[in-house]
């Protein structure tokens, strides 16, 4: 009786669920529920005290939220936040598209130069944000000195990362710098993967180049450029030494993002319930960004 | 037409060699300020090549800041283990969501992508309490499964896209010849996604010595730090900064990363070619 | 039907992962409770009286113990081979006990702290910064200090200075050294600039003065040389430097029951000389008190303000800087009479039972005397003692000109969220410099946040 109630999609599914068990169980315990106890969290009065006592939490009525949103803290991490994602992920992808099409070319030296073009992405993020400190610094920096030397002496006191007009930008840059070789490789590979006779056909139709990247290039590198957008977005939805190194979330707040806010305020402020609100409201951002994003790219592949 | 021609040339190269000094140029940069004495480092206008050129930060790195070496040894120990358990996770779990679509694969799926987006910062708290009640505090051990749990969501769904290229008929086949379904699973399917193993794997060690958070939190014990963390730690402190030391530091840390990658380019690519072309 | 049948039972089988999740979560925390239970007791054991700790203490500690001491020094070029130093002197003279360094870097060793207590694993000591007291003791990480050393012990050290890290009535802290903010100047720039360098301001309007004079200078290689540096970057201990400009001016930002105290005229004056200093762009902008010790270093800053230790980043950058590094009293502003704030290296203590007590008390006893300190405070860490029974040793040269300067301190109002609040006067400060705010808008913002922080 049993046995006949095994069909083939039952095993399928026992099958499937064996294999599947070692991602789900490592998920489930070490991401799901620690997620899932800081959501739970954020709606509490969570200090260090409870920590050290092992007292749970108490309710305080929305309290970390409307303090949040009070302040202006929140509303300004948030804005900071897509401020640099956009930026960043929109100038990776351009930055990455032009020297893959260039490296796609046919240019001489093109294998090594992919090589060679790719050691900024194994620099340990805390590094590339010392390497660029040291070059945005605001005395002996290098940037300073060739920004001077670019306006004749016109801007002789540069400091990227001290002026909050501009703060933003440089660390943008850093992430930049580690990102766009990944970016590249993998637009790279994606253009390798366009079948030649497409364009052979276009070229006989007489399209010319530009055309030809936008109507036959670009359709045919969905999929690719969806991964590595979506990647690059997340990446940077949560980029953090980044800018705990390089500016601590300042000057005067220019740089604090959801992830700088989020652990100001749990570690440095030791309120975890707010910390907390931080996260959670961070995360909801995210998947709702990932979301429609996903969206828009398989309505494109529908349409 | 042909000066047309010409001209597009010029415009590619004058991009490519403005992308690739933008890229290249602070790697030369760290060289340069590691072999300058910080006196020197903090000149204004900078020079351009070290007047007299020292090779003292990397000797005192060599005798007296030597801790660095265990630092490198750990992140090896840690990433090698870590890349090749998310390998293993990856292997299993990303056949399923690859080739079964059953209604909870949304789900599972759903939970994989959203679990990347969490961020660490989050899960501190709970994750550090978890691993204390395992004695998993300040062990290598602990450092690798929180360090694993990270990457599983991405490296699963990386997998599975490579699964996807993989034509059905050939288990069909494997299976009508009354193969069981784990022997098809390694012995027809597996070797076939190779290219996945050696992506997913590099993908994961590469994110592991890249790791920072999980690593200054979990672990306590200088001589079980890693190297990002015990750069951070150990080198930048809060009294001053010694840049021809960091800088010689960064030297000798990326360089094995480097090489490696180097060495499996042709692999890497090759997967994640693979891996982000769906089918 | 079938479909939804096996849909069910994988819900199930899912919810079960994740109940035995939660379980294995829910479990794990019973220790924890138990703990604090622990610790009760030996609260009031030691409630009976810091005769039992002293007593506990006094006799020699026969059986093997490990203190752990988490020591953000250790990371520090700068500190690392003294404290080396102090373990294996004190490991040879105590054979049963070892001391166990934690390590994380200074801007993460609280959380490393925290993070380790959360998971049940206690440290025994810390070695911080008065700014840490606080937020550690209200958290019910650290006990107070006649917990673990007997009265006799502490009547050593001066009752103001004690006092300073009294949280209602009892000390959470043991200062090792002190210091309020110095001022440190660049005798050779001064005489380049044609001031005398015996004669340094005693006030912020002589210090424009010099300033105005100091700022035309360049250095060696043609490169500006800015006149007065303040910490302005975000980083809680560019707050205390500010909080300590605002005593200089007889300014408040706290009274004594922790509530925010800025509507006076001293508050205002500093925030105003913030960006008065930055207009004219004497002070470097956004600078962390490490940059300002490098600038100063090469001889590219005139004048700054310091904790008296920060010396040691300033000689580690460039050795012959004690060749020309002078030391003020901090300045007076306004109404005030140059007030500084009090800073102090300490040392604090958790409850792991009497035997951790007894052994943190010996090493403790063994720690600051000016056998183990005194070459330390003139070489490495130039400081004042805290402790009668140094008194009198040798200082460091440099520190020569800012005597007396420990005398006028006002102690730090403890409130829980100091760090916090310590960030939001850097963001002030920033407001009015980098930013270009107006200094009442800024004063109104920063009332808003630091009201939102204190409740």
């Amino acid at each position: 009786m049993k046995q006949s109630m095994m069909t083939k999609t039952g095993k399928d599914k026992l099958f499937s669920l064996l294999l599947a068990a070692p991602a789900i169980i490592m998920t489930v315990i070490f991401i799901l529920v620690p997620v899932v106890d800081s959501v739970i969290k954020s709606f509490t009065e969570y200090k260090i005290k409870n920590i050290i006592s092992g007292k749970p939490g108490t309710w305080n009525n929305f309290k970390n939220y409307t303090k949040l949103f009070q302040n202006a803290k929140l509303p300004q991490a948030i804005s900071n936040t897509f401020i640099y994602v956009l930026v960043v992920v929109i100038a990776v992808f351009i930055l990455g598209m032009i020297l893959a099409l260039i490296l796609n070319s046919g240019v001489k030296a093109a294998k090594i130069i992919q090589g060679v073009m790719m050691t900024p992405w194994v620099i340990p993020t805390v590094i590339s944000a010392l390497i660029w400190m040291w070059l945005f610094q605001p005395q002996y920096g290098l940037v300073k000195y060739l920004v001077s030397v670019a306006t004749g002496g016109a801007v002789n006191d540069l400091a990227v990362l001290n002026n909050p007009k501009t703060a933003l930008m440089g660390i943008s840059i850093a992430s930049l710098w580690k990102q766009v070789p990944l970016m590249t490789l993998l637009l790279l590979a994606g253009l390798q993967n366009v079948p030649e006779e497409l364009f052979e056909a276009a070229t006989v139709d007489g399209a010319n180049k530009v055309q030809r990247f936008f109507h036959i290039t670009l359709p045919s590198m969905r999929s690719v450029i969806a991964v590595a957008v979506s990647m690059s977005i997340i990446e940077n939805f949560k980029q953090f030494p980044l800018f705990w190194t390089m500016t601590g979330g300042g000057p005067d707040g220019a740089t604090t993002t959801l992830a700088i806010l989020s652990y100001r305020e749990a570690f440095v402020s030791q309120d975890l319930g707010s910390g907390a609100a931080v996260t959670t409201v961070w995360m909801l951002l995210m998947i709702v960004v990932t979301y429609f994003f996903n969206k828009a790219m398989k309505r494109e592949e529908t349409a | 037409m042909k000066r047309k021609q010409t001209a597009f040339t010029c415009v590619r190269y004058l991009l490519l060699i403005i992308i690739m000094v933008f890229l290249l140029f602070p790697i030369y940069w760290m060289v340069v300020t590691a072999l300058k004495t910080n006196m020197e480092a903090y000149l204004y206008p900078p020079t351009f090549l070290p007047e007299e050129p020292t090779t003292a930060s990397f000797k005192s790195l060599l005798t007296t800041n030597n801790q660095f070496f265990v630092y490198y040894k750990n992140n090896f120990i840690v990433a090698g283990f870590a890349a090749l358990f998310s390998t293993l996770i990856a292997l299993t779990s990303g056949y399923t969501l690859s080739r079964f679509h059953f209604k909870w694969n949304k789900w599972i799926l759903a939970a994989l992508m959203s679990s990347q987006m969490f961020p660490v910062v989050s899960r501190m708290i709970s994750l550090y309490g978890l691993l204390g009640k395992a004695n998993l505090i300040n062990t290598r051990t602990g450092l690798i499964l929180a360090v694993v749990a990270a990457q599983v969501p991405f490296c699963v769904m990386l997998m599975s896209s490579f699964y996807d290229s993989i034509p059905r008929e050939l288990e069909e086949a494997a299976t009508v010849d009354g193969a069981k379904r784990f022997a098809t699973l390694f012995r027809v399917i597996i070797p076939l996604v190779k290219p996945g193993i050696v992506a997913v794997g590099i993908y994961s060690f590469l994110m592991t010595w890249d790791d920072y958070l999980h690593a200054a939190t979990l672990i306590q014990t200088d001589s079980l730090r890693t190297l990002s963390v015990g750069i951070a730690l150990r080198y930048l402190g809060e009294l001053s900064y010694d840049w021809s030391l960091v800088n010689a530091i960064s030297v000798v840390g990326a360089l094995p990363m480097v090489l490696l990658f180097i060495f499996f380019q042709k692999y890497m690519v090759k997967g994640l070619v693979a891996g982000a072309v769906k089918g | 039907m079938r479909k939804r049948f096996m849909a069910a039972t994988m819900t199930a089988a899912l919810l079960a992962v994740t109940v035995l999740g939660a379980g294995c979560s829910q479990k794990a925390e019973t220790p924890t409770t138990a703990a604090p239970a622990a610790t009760e007791n030996s609260k009031a054991e030691a409630a009976d009286g810091t005769e039992a700790a002293s007593e506990a203490a006094g006799d020699e500690i026969t059986e093997p113990v490990t203190i752990k001491f988490a020591n953000y020094a250790l990371l520090e070029q700068g500190y690392e081979e003294f404290w080396n130093n102090v373990k294996s002197g004190f490991e040879a003279e105590n054979p049963n006990i070892t001391i166990e360094y934690v390590t994380a870097p200074y801007g993460e060793i609280v959380n490393q702290v925290i993070n380790m207590a959360g998971g049940g694993d206690r440290v025994d000591m810390i070695f911080g910064e008065i700014g840490w007291v606080s937020g550690l003791a209200d958290s019910g990480l650290t006990v107070p200090i006649e917990e673990v050393l007997p009265a006799d012990y502490l009547a050593d050290f001066y009752p103001a200075v004690l006092e300073s890290f009294e949280i209602d009535g009892k000390a959470y802290g043991l200062p090792m050294y002190i210091s309020p903010y110095v001022l440190y100047y660049n005798k050779d720039l001064f005489e380049q600039a044609g001031l005398d360098p015996n004669t340094p301001p005693a006030t912020f309007d002589e210090m424009l003065e010099y300033a105005e004079k100091l700022s035309q200078l360049t250095d060696a290689n043609g490169n500006k040389v800015y006149a007065f540096g303040q910490t302005t970057a975000s980083v809680p201990v560019s707050g205390s430097s500010i909080n300590a400009m605002i005593l200089n001016y007889g300014g408040t930002l706290l009274d004594e029951e922790g509530n925010l105290s800025i509507d006076n005229q001293g508050f205002k004056d500093a925030i105003s000389m913030i960006k008065l200093l930055d207009e004219k762009g004497y002070n470097p902008q956004n600078a962390k008190l490490k940059d300002l010790r490098n600038l100063f270093a090469l001889g590219q800053l005139a004048m700054y303000y310091d904790q008296s230790w920060g010396f040691n980043g300033v000689s580690s950058i460039n050795p012959d800087a004690k060749n020309f590094t002078a030391s003020a009293k901090p300045l007076k502003g306004g109404a005030g009479d140059g007030a500084s704030l009090l800073q102090a290296h300490c040392l604090m203590y958790a409850d792991n039972g009497d035997l951790q007590k007894a052994a943190c008390k010996k090493f403790t006893e063994y720690l600051i005397t000016s056998e183990i300190l005194g070459d330390y405070m003139v070489n490495i860490t130039p400081a004042y003692p805290a402790k009668t029974a140094m008194e009198g040793g040798e200082m460091n040269p440099v520190l020569e000109g800012a005597t007396g300067s420990a005398e006028n301190v006002v102690a730090q109002t403890f409130v829980p969220t100091l760090s916090d609040l310590n960030l939001e006067l850097c963001t002030l400060a920033q407001g009015v410099t980098v930013s270009g705010k107006d200094v009442d808008t800024a004063i109104e913002e920063f009332k808003k946040a630091a009201e939102g922080i204190l409740n």
